[in-house]
C-alpha cells in the first residue's frame, strides 16, 4: 500500500469546498448542487475512507499507512501521519457519520448553505487530521483548525444564545489548548537536551526522561486541555450550551466526533507521554469520572429540554470511556474506544431524532410532547431503539462497551466499578422517563396531532445507525478483534514504566529505612 | 574606524546604502515631478506620483534584496552597516511602503484627498526607516530616528479637517519627541563614558575591566531601552498608541505599525545584542577584556515584566474597545509583547523568530487595515463594532479577508502569525522561560476573544444600519490579496522564510 491514503481521506473533503465555493446560492436548486456536491464529497470520502479497512493490519500494534515527510526541517516538524488499532475506527467513525449529519441538513439549514456546507466540510479535514496526525505539531495545527468551523457553525446557524455558547465553547477550548501548546515545546526542548535531536515526532518522545516536577506538570496541562474537549466534571459547562445551541449537525459532529477528541487525547498523548503523571493523577481522575457519571446523569434526569437532556447523558457517557481508560485493563480500555464509537453512534442518532421533531416543531421541551408514538409510529421506533442502545440494553452497542469498562473497572477498583454502575441505572430512568412522557399516554397537545413521520430521506440516514446499533451490540469481536494488538501495546506502554517506578519507589523506601538504621547505629 | 576621509568610497558608499540612495534619489525626483504636473488637476496629479512612488519602491526593494543580501560591511567610516540583518528589515520596511502605497492610493480617492505630497511624505518615511536600521552609530541612529518620525507625524496628521487626525498626530510628536530625548540623553551618557557613539566600539569600551557595571552605564542603556520602547509601544511606553492609531488615516496607521515597529525592533535588537551584550564578547576580539553576559541580569528582567505587561495590558484593553481601528491599535501593542519574548530568549531563535514576525505581521496588519479602509467608506465612517454587525454577508469578501487577517493575528493556525507565535514562544521556552511563556499564551485568550468578536459581528449579528463599503480599487486589492495569499502561504510552508530569517539573524554578528 504505497499511495498516501491518509492523506487522501484527510484532504478529500477540501477538494469538496474548492468546489462549492465558486458554485452560486440564488436560487433553490443551486442550493440543493451545493448540498449535493458537499453529500458526494462526504460519501466519496467515506469510499475512500473503506480503503484504509481493506489495508489495515489488525495484527500490528504499531502505525500503519505511515507517511512521513519533512515539513518544517528546521524545528524537526514533519507531515507525519499514521493509524493504528485505537485511532482506526476513530477515523472511519468521521468519514461515516459526517455524510449522514450532511444529509440530515437538507431542510434543517435554510440560509447560507454554502457556508455552512463549508465549514462542514473544513471540520472534516480538520477531524482526522487531528486523529491521524503523529506529530505534535501537526496535531496541534488540526486540533486548533477544529475551532473556527464549530464556532462558525454554533454561532452562525445556533439558536438564541447561539452567540454565548459558541464564544464559550471557543474560549474553553482554547484556554486549554494554549497552555498545551506551551508543554509541547517544553517537551520538545527536554527532549532536546537528552538527545540532542529537535522534533515533533510523537513517537521520539515516548522514552523522554523527564524531572519528575516536569512530568507532573506536563501530564496536568495535557490532561487540562483534553479534559475540557471531554468534557470531565467540572469543566463541562460549555457543553450543555454548546449542545442546546448548535444546529442538529453541529450537535451531531460535536457529540459524535468532537468529544472523542478529548479521550483520544488521553490515549495517544497524555498517557503514554507522561506515564508518572498519568500515575500520580489517576486516581483524582478515575474520581471526577465517577463524579461525571453520576452527576451527568442526575442533572440529564431533571432537563425540561430534550436536547440539553442528550447533552448531559453526553456528560455521564464520556465518563465511562474515562474511566475506563484509567483502569488500564484490557477491558476497561476496549470498552473505552468502543464507548467513544457506541456514543458517537448513539447520541448522534439522538441528536438526529431531536433535530427530526425540531424541525416540525420547532419546540425541544418534553412537555410540548406527549403521545405522538401513535402519531409517527416509524419516529417511535426508532427512538426506542437508539434509546435502548443509550441505556446499554444486552445486544445493543451500549451494552458491550459499558460492560467491558466495568469489568475492567471491578478489576481493579470495585469501588470506582459500583458507583459507576449506578450511573447505568440512573442512564436508564432518565432515558425512559423522558421516552414515556414524549411517547406515551394520551395526546395533550393539540398541534401535535398532525406531525409527519419520518420521510424517506430520514430514514435513509437513521438506518446505518440502527444498522451499527445491533452490529456492534452482537458482533463486538469484529470491531474489538482490529483493537486487541494496539491496545495491549498502549497499555504496555503506560504500564511497564509504571512499574518501573513503582520498584523505583520502593528501592527509595528500602534507602529511606536504611538511612534511618545508620544514624541508630552510630549513636 | 572613524576616521571620514580614511574609509570613504563611492564605491562602498553605493555597495553599503545603495537603497537609501535610490531612496533619496526617488523622494527627490517626485518633488520635481510633482511640481512639473503642477498644471493637471490634482487627483491625476496624486495618481501619477503614487503610481511613480509605487515603481521606484518595488525597483528599489529588489535593488535590497539581490544586490544588498550577499553585502556584510559597514559603510561612511562604520556609521551605516549592510548585512542580512538590515537588509532583512530593509525588505520588510519597504515592503510595507509599497502595500501602504498600493493602498493609499484608493484611500485618497475614497476620502477626497487629491495630495501628491502624501507620497513624498511616505517615501521618505521609508527612506527615515531604512537608515535608521542601517545605522550602526547612535548619533546617525537619532538622526535618522526623527527624520523617519517627522515624516510619520506629517502623514499622521494628513487629514487636515478630521480633529482626531490632528490630535493623535500632535500627541504623537510631543510623546515622540519626549522619548527621542530619552535616547539622546543616554546617548550623551554613554558618549561621555565611553568616548564613542559605535556600537561595536561602546561595546568594547563597556566591557573593559566590568565597566558596564557603572551604575551611569546602566542608566544609559535604560534611557536607550526606554527612548526604543516608545517607539515599540511596549509599555509603561504605549500610551500615544491607541490615540495615534485611531486618528491616523488607516493606511498610515498600518505603516506605522509595521514599519516603524519593524525599524525600532531592528535596531532595539542592534543596541542591545550588539552594544550591550554577549553575542559579540564571544568573538575573537573580546579575548582579552571581559564578557558582557554579565549585563544579562540587569536588562532580563526589565524585558521579562515589559514584555509580560505590554501582552497583558495590550490585549486587556483592546476587550474593552468598542472601535475596531483603537481595538487593532492595542492588538498591536500586545504584538510588540509577543515579539519582546524573542528579544527575552536572547538566542539565534529568538532573533530569527522576531524577524519572521515582523514580516507576518506586516502583511497581515497592513491587510487588516486595508480591508477596514474600505468598509470605512470615509475615514471614522463606519468603524465601531456596531457597524460592522451584518456585514459578512453583505460584503463577502471583504468580510471574509477581514476575517483571515484577524484569525491570522489571533495566532489560530494555519496562517503565518501561528508560525511566529510559536517561533518566538518556543526561543522563550528554549531558554527556560516556562512561567512567561504560560502567562503570555495566556493572555492571548484575551485576544481570541477581541478578533473573534470582530467576527460574530460580521456574521452572526443582523445589520444595525446600512453601512456603505467605500469603491475597492485595483492597487488596494492586489496589495489586501497579496497580503493574503502571504499570510497563508508562511503558514502553511514557512520554513523558506524561517530560513531566510535565521541566515539574516546570524549576521548581526558578522560586520562589527
Amino acid at each position: 500500500m504505497n499511495a498516501p491514503i491518509l492523506t487522501y481521506v484527510t484532504f478529500l473533503p477540501l477538494l469538496g469546498v474548492l468546489a462549492i465555493l465558486f458554485l452560486p446560492q440564488k436560487s433553490e436548486q443551486s442550493k440543493n448542487i451545493i448540498r449535493g456536491v458537499a453529500l458526494v464529497t462526504s460519501i466519496v470520502t467515506f469510499i475512500v475512507s473503506l480503503w484504509i479497512y481493506a489495508g489495515f493490519n489488525p495484527d500490528i500494534a504499531g502505525f500503519q499507512m505511515v507517511e512521513n515527510h519533512s515539513w518544517i526541517p528546521s524545528y524537526g516538524i514533519s507531515y507525519h501521519l499514521g493509524l493504528d488499532g485505537i485511532s482506526f475506527w476513530l477515523v472511519l467513525l468521521t468519514t461515516f457519520l459526517t455524510p449522514i449529519t450532511i444529509l440530515s441538513t437538507w431542510s434543517a439549514i435554510e440560509k447560507r448553505v454554502k457556508e455552512f456546507q463549508i465549514a462542514m466540510l473544513v471540520l472534516e479535514t480538520a477531524m482526522l487530521g487531528t486523529f491521524v496526525a503523529l506529530d505534535l505539531f501537526l496535531f496541534y495545527v488540526f486540533w486548533e483548525l477544529m475551532l473556527i468551523p464549530m464556532y462558525l457553525i454554533i454561532g452562525v446557524w445556533g439558536g438564541e444564545r447561539r452567540i454565548y455558547a459558541a464564544i464559550k465553547f471557543f474560549l474553553y477550548t482554547a484556554v486549554g489548548s494554549l497552555l498545551m501548546l506551551v508543554c509541547i515545546i517544553g517537551l520538545v526542548y527536554f527532549h532536546k537536551e537528552q538527545t540532542g535531536v529537535l522534533t515533533f515526532n510523537l513517537l521520539e518522545f515516548l522514552n523522554t526522561d523527564l524531572p519528575r516536577l516536569y512530568e507532573l506538570l506536563f501530564f496536568a496541562s495535557f490532561a487540562f486541555a483534553f479534559a475540557i474537549k471531554v468534557p470531565m466534571f467540572p469543566l463541562h459547562t460549555w457543553l450543555p450550551d454548546a449542545h442546546v445551541e448548535a444546529p442538529t449537525a453541529g450537535s451531531v459532529i460535536l457529540a459524535g466526533i468532537l468529544l472523542k477528541m478529548g479521550t483520544y487525547g488521553y490515549i495517544r498523548f497524555a498517557m503514554p507521554l507522561f506515564p508518572e503523571g498519568c500515575a500520580f493523577f489517576t486516581p483524582a481522575l478515575i474520581t471526577l469520572s465517577v463524579i461525571g457519571i453520576i452527576y451527568g446523569a442526575l442533572v440529564a434526569m431533571v432537563q425540561p429540554d430534550i436536547k440539553k437532556l442528550v447533552a448531559y447523558s453526553s456528560v455521564s457517557h464520556l465518563g465511562y470511556c474515562m474511566l475506563g481508560l484509567f483502569v488500564l485493563t484490557r477491558q476497561g480500555v476496549e470498552g473505552s474506544i468502543l464507548q467513544m464509537l457506541n456514543h458517537g453512534i448513539s447520541t448522534g442518532a439522538l441528536f438526529l431524532l431531536v433535530g427530526v421533531v425540531y424541525e416540525r416543531r420547532h419546540t425541544r421541551l418534553i412537555k410540548e410532547y406527549g403521545g405522538i408514538a401513535k402519531i409517527m409510529p416509524a419516529y417511535a421506533t426508532v427512538f426506542l431503539i437508539v434509546t435502548l442502545s443509550s441505556i446499554g440494553v444486552p445486544s445493543t452497542n451500549g451494552f458491550i462497551g459499558e460492560f467491558l469498562i466495568l469489568l475492567g473497572t471491578f478489576k481493579v477498583n470495585k469501588a470506582a466499578a459500583v458507583l459507576a454502575a449506578t450511573g447505568v441505572i440512573l442512564g436508564a430512568v432518565y432515558m425512559l422517563w423522558m421516552f414515556q412522557r414524549v411517547f406515551y399516554g394520551k395526546v395533550t397537545n393539540p398541534k401535535n396531532l398532525n406531525i409527519p413521520d419520518l420521510n424517506l430521506r430520514e430514514l435513509v440516514y437513521l438506518a446505518p445507525l440502527i444498522v451499527f446499533i445491533f452490529w456492534i451490540g452482537l458482533f463486538p469481536n469484529f470491531f474489538l478483534n482490529k483493537m486487541h494488538k494496539s491496545v495491549d501495546h498502549f497499555i504496555g506502554q503506560v504500564q511497564v514504566t509504571q512499574h518501573q517506578l513503582a520498584q523505583v519507589d520502593s528501592d527509595y523506601a528500602a534507602l529511606d529505612s536504611i538511612k534511618e538504621i545508620i544514624p541508630l547505629r552510630s549513636k | 574606524m572613524s576616521n571620514l576621509g580614511f574609509s570613504f568610497s563611492l564605491a562602498q558608499l553605493w555597495q553599503v546604502c545603495g537603497g537609501q540612495i535610490l531612496l533619496i534619489i526617488a523622494g527627490l525626483a517626485l518633488i520635481i515631478a510633482d511640481i512639473l504636473l503642477l498644471g493637471r488637476d490634482k487627483s491625476s496629479r496624486t495618481g501619477i506620483i503614487g503610481w511613480i512612488t509605487i515603481g521606484s519602491l518595488v525597483a528599489i526593494v529588489l535593488h535590497v534584496m539581490f544586490r544588498q543580501w550577499n553585502v556584510e560591511q559597514t559603510g561612511i567610516g562604520g556609521i551605516f552597516s549592510a548585512d542580512r540583518f538590515t537588509t532583512f528589515l530593509c525588505a520588510v520596511v519597504i515592503m510595507s511602503g509599497i502595500l501602504a502605497a498600493l493602498m493609499s492610493l484608493g484611500y485618497l480617492k475614497n476620502n477626497k484627498l487629491p495630495h501628491s505630497e502624501y507620497f513624498i511624505l511616505l517615501i521618505f518615511a521609508v527612506y527615515g526607516t531604512v537608515a535608521f536600521i542601517q545605522s550602526v552609530d547612535l548619533l546617525m541612529m537619532f538622526i535618522t530616528l526623527e527624520i523617519m518620525s517627522i515624516a510619520v507625524y506629517a502623514l499622521a496628521a494628513f487629514i487636515k479637517a478630521c480633529r482626531q487626525s490632528q490630535e493623535g498626530a500632535f500627541k504623537y510628536f510631543m510623546l515622540g519627541s519626549f522619548g527621542s530625548a530619552f535616547f539622546l540623553f543616554g546617548m550623551a551618557l554613554l558618549y561621555g563614558f565611553t568616548g564613542t557613539v559605535n556600537l561595536s566600539q561602546i561595546a568594547k569600551a563597556i566591557s573593559v575591566g566590568g565597566l558596564f557595571h557603572q551604575p551611569a552605564i546602566l542608566l544609559a542603556l535604560a534611557m536607550l531601552m526606554i527612548g526604543l520602547f516608545f517607539k515599540m509601544a511596549m509599555v509603561p511606553f504605549h500610551m500615544w498608541t491607541p490615540d495615534v492609531y485611531e486618528g491616523s488615516p488607516s493606511v498610515v496607521t498600518g505603516f506605522m505599525a509595521t514599519a516603524v515597529k519593524a525599524a525600532a525592533f531592528g535596531v532595539f535588537i542592534k543596541v542591545l545584542f550588539v552594544a550591550f551584550s554577549p553575542l559579540l564578547s564571544t568573538q575573537s576580539g573580546f579575548s582579552a577584556t571581559a564578557s558582557l553576559v554579565g549585563l544579562e541580569a540587569y536588562w532580563k528582567p526589565v524585558v521579562w515584566w515589559a514584555a509580560l505587561l505590554t501582552m497583558f495590558i495590550g490585549n486587556l484593553l483592546a476587550v474593552s474597545q468598542k472601535n475596531v481601528k483603537r481595538m487593532l491599535a492595542y492588538s498591536s501593542v500586545a504584538h510588540a509583547g509577543y515579539m519582546a519574548l524573542g528579544i527575552l530568549a536572547a538566542n539565534a531563535e529568538g532573533r530569527a523568530g522576531i524577524l519572521f514576525y515582523l514580516f507576518s505581521y506586516t502583511l497581515m496588519n497592513l491587510g487588516a487595515f486595508g480591508v477596514l479602509y474600505i468598509i470605512d467608506g470615509v475615514e471614522r465612517g463606519a468603524q465601531t463594532l456596531g457597524d460592522y454587525k451584518g456585514i459578512g454577508f453583505k460584503y463577502p469578501g471583504l468580510a471574509f479577508l477581514m476575517s483571515l487577517f484577524l484569525v491570522a493575528m489571533a495566532g489560530l493556525p494555519p496562517t503565518a502569525d501561528f508560525i511566529a507565535k510559536f517561533y518566538v514562544f518556543s526561543a522563550a521556552i528554549k531558554e527556560g522561560y516556562m512561567l512567561l511563556a504560560a502567562l503570555g499564551i495566556m493572555t492571548s485568550v484575551f485576544g481570541l476573544y477581541y478578533y473573534l468578536r470582530v467576527i460574530w459581528m460580521m456574521y452572526m449579528e443582523e445589520p444595525e444600519r446600512d453601512v456603505r463599503a467605500g469603491t475597492l480599487t485595483a492597487p488596494t486589492l492586489v496589495a489586501i490579496v497579496v497580503a493574503a495569499i502571504g499570510v497563508i502561504y508562511l503558514g502553511i510552508l514557512p520554513e523558506g522564510l524561517a530560513t531566510i530569517a535565521s541566515a539574516a539573524q546570524a549576521g548581526l554578528a558578522v560586520v562589527f
